[in-house]
């Protein structure tokens, strides 16, 4: 991808995920995401209009003029953002492809921590670990993950969760809000995912896709898997195949499913068919019902 | 099947050594040659035994590459050779006189003499290929019993049916050539031959049997006459209330008229005294008379591409509709 390219991809997603972090993620993101509380920064002096009750009495008697408390709210989270970026990923068939949903749901994550002072951190990973940038806050931090997740060249096809979750396990030792941005076509990962599940807050960010979960009797398919590379003519009218898909489909949400109900971790499916907006808000509204 | 079948253009046949390689650059790039589609995983098909469209589905082009074998094939112009049929060779005309009057049935031959010239006839015309050969009859009268033809086996039958007595009995031997020329005259071949066998001395008649050797010398006829009979007496079969009895009857050959005839005209003559004798003539006869025209032959050509020109096209057609209906291929 050219530069050029890519800097206009990037202002692109940052003027569109701008809206949706101001208006509509504003405030959800920083109630949902909360601080440890309030906590004293310094004192200054009084202005007009200040309220009365802050005034800190100690520090007036001693110099003789009104001095003020602040204080600040403790934010400091760190937002790791761990996205997959396998050849599974290439796949859309409607307008985009689940690889450009990662991207634009990475985009308003680190607008809303960085609107809200916190950190935010990036490996991307496919059955290797791809990159990794280390959390920190900034505008400018903010738009290179944005970047990086929309011109990565990943070396790997393949999808490996655990391998994604281990680095990060050791690799972050402060508690974090961890969203695990995936299409979870993989298996073995209950473990890592439970620990990691304990220790950060941990959300995972299903991808998918209309035809991922529905193939129609459309004839022969020649197709090509991307993450094998391998090809081969797939007879979609098949009753036999229909079937298995359906099960195999199945067998994957399920699995993912109860792994993460079991973990009581949070998940939200996010398919690209649909805007991923409201999945969103339905998430945040959840989250704050529950706090 | 293929014995008979040659190939007008055999350097095509060339090109079908060309199919294995393009069917090995099919299955070499039978992922590039079309486009795909893109897809997650297929861990998500599970495992599922090949469905009948997924196993035919290079047979389009297995079909299109056998359709390319066919054209070639009739590209390459099969033909088959019709050769017996299609020779046309420049024959001569024989007419074969025969004396059937009764001192034919004189057992100085093997059955008689009659049988015995027969049965040499029959070996003779068996023997010849390409000429048309007539059959002329003669005793008190003449007359034809077969015209020059080259059906060989109708001539046979005809000759089986002769017997002795068919006509009034007697030697006319000025009638028979006269008669045997009529049949010879009209003919276009380059080369006439009479072959006049008999055992009796003319005695019958309206036309002299020089005069009659002067016609056919005129026409361009050559006489072979053949004398049968042996030297001497032959044993001769009577019908007698007690049952047949033979009688030793002088035989009288007028070789001299024979020999004369045989002369002007530029034949031979010939004098049989037994089978093996009368064979051997017939044998020089066949030698002396062989076709001598050239033989002018074409060979016809019958050409086969025809059938498997349609199978190719059967085959594109077939590879056509499936590849469109039962085996249509997204994208």
């Amino acid at each position: 991808m050219l530069t050029k390219e890519l800097l206009k991809q990037v202002k692109q997603i940052e003027i569109r995920t701008r809206g949706l972090v101001n208006e509509v993620f504003s405030g959800e993101y920083h109630s949902v995401f909360k601080g440890r509380g309030m906590e004293f920064s310094e004192v200054r002096d009084y202005q007009l209009g200040d309220d009365i009750r802050s005034i800190d009495w100690n520090v007036t008697a001693r110099f003789g003029h009104p001095f003020v408390k602040v204080f600040e709210e403790e934010r400091e989270l760190t937002v790791m953002l761990l996205v997959d970026m396998s050849g599974s990923l290439s796949f859309g068939s409607v307008e985009k492809t689940k690889q450009q949903i990662a991207a634009e749901l990475s985009a308003i994550l680190a607008f809303s921590a960085l609107k809200n002072n916190d950190k935010v951190g990036l490996i991307l990973f496919s059955d290797q670990i791809e990159k990794f940038i280390p959390p920190k806050k900034g505008k400018s931090h903010s738009l290179r993950i944005i970047r990086e997740v929309l011109s990565f060249e990943p070396q790997g096809n393949k999808t490996s969760l655990k391998t994604a979750l281990e680095y990060f396990n050791h690799t972050i030792k402060k508690k974090a809000i961890v969203f695990l941005i995936s299409d979870y076509f993989d298996i073995g990962y209950e473990k890592i995912l439970r620990i990691v599940g304990k220790k950060h807050d941990l959300i995972g960010m299903v991808l998918s896709d209309l035809r991922e979960k529905q193939l129609k009797e459309f004839g022969l398919i020649k197709f090509r898997d991307a993450e094998t590379g391998e090809i081969k003519f797939v007879d979609t009218n098949s009753k036999g195949f229909l079937r298995s898909f359906m099960e195999t489909q199945k067998r994957f949400n399920e699995y993912r499913r109860s792994l993460f109900l079991s973990s009581r971790l949070d998940s939200i499916e996010i398919e690209t068919s649909y805007s991923y907006v409201k999945p969103l808000i339905d998430f945040f509204k959840m989250r704050e019902k529950r706090w | 099947m293929f014995n008979d079948i040659s190939f007008a253009n055999s350097w095509a046949l060339l090109l079908l050594l060309l199919l294995p390689i393009l069917f090995y650059w099919y299955w070499k790039n039978k992922n590039r040659i079309s486009p795909n589609i893109n897809y997650s995983s297929f861990e998500m098909f599970g495992e599922v035994p090949k469905s009948l469209k997924e196993r035919l589905a290079h047979l389009p082009a297995i079909l299109r590459i056998l359709a390319l074998a066919f054209f070639i094939v009739a590209f390459a112009r099969p033909q088959t050779f019709s050769s017996g049929e299609n020779i046309l060779t420049e024959g001569i005309d024989i007419a074969m006189v025969l004396d059937i009057s009764g001192s034919m049935l004189a057992e100085d031959f093997k059955p008689n003499r009659l049988e015995a010239a027969k049965k040499v006839i029959d070996d003779f015309v068996k023997g010849r290929t390409t000429d048309k050969i007539g059959l002329v009859i003669f005793s008190g009268e003449s007359f034809t019993q077969c015209p020059l033809t080259i059906d060989y086996v109708v001539l046979s039958n005809l000759l089986k049916d002769i017997y002795s007595g068919m006509i009034e009995d007697g030697t006319a031997i000025g009638n028979a050539i006269a008669n045997g020329v009529n049949r010879l005259k009209d003919s276009k071949s380059k080369s006439k031959v009479l072959i006049l066998l008999t055992d009796g001395v003319n005695n019958a008649g309206e036309i002299d049997p020089i005069t009659a050797a002067q016609i056919a010398q005129n026409f361009g006829i050559r006489i072979y006459t053949v004398g049968v009979g042996t030297i001497g007496q032959a044993p001769y079969p009577f019908n007698t209330p007690f049952g047949k009895r033979y009688q030793m009857v002088p035989v009288e050959i007028d070789e001299t008229l024979l020999k004369q005839i045989s002369g002007i005209t530029g034949g031979k003559y010939f004098r049989a005294t037994n089978n093996r004798k009368l064979v051997e003539i017939y044998n020089e006869i066949d030698k002396l008379e062989k076709t001598r025209v050239e033989i002018t032959s074409y060979r016809h050509a019958k050409e086969l591409y025809f059938g498997w020109a349609l199978s190719g096209l059967f085959l594109v057609l077939l590879e056509f509709g499936l590849s469109r209906t039962f085996l249509r291929k997204l994208p």
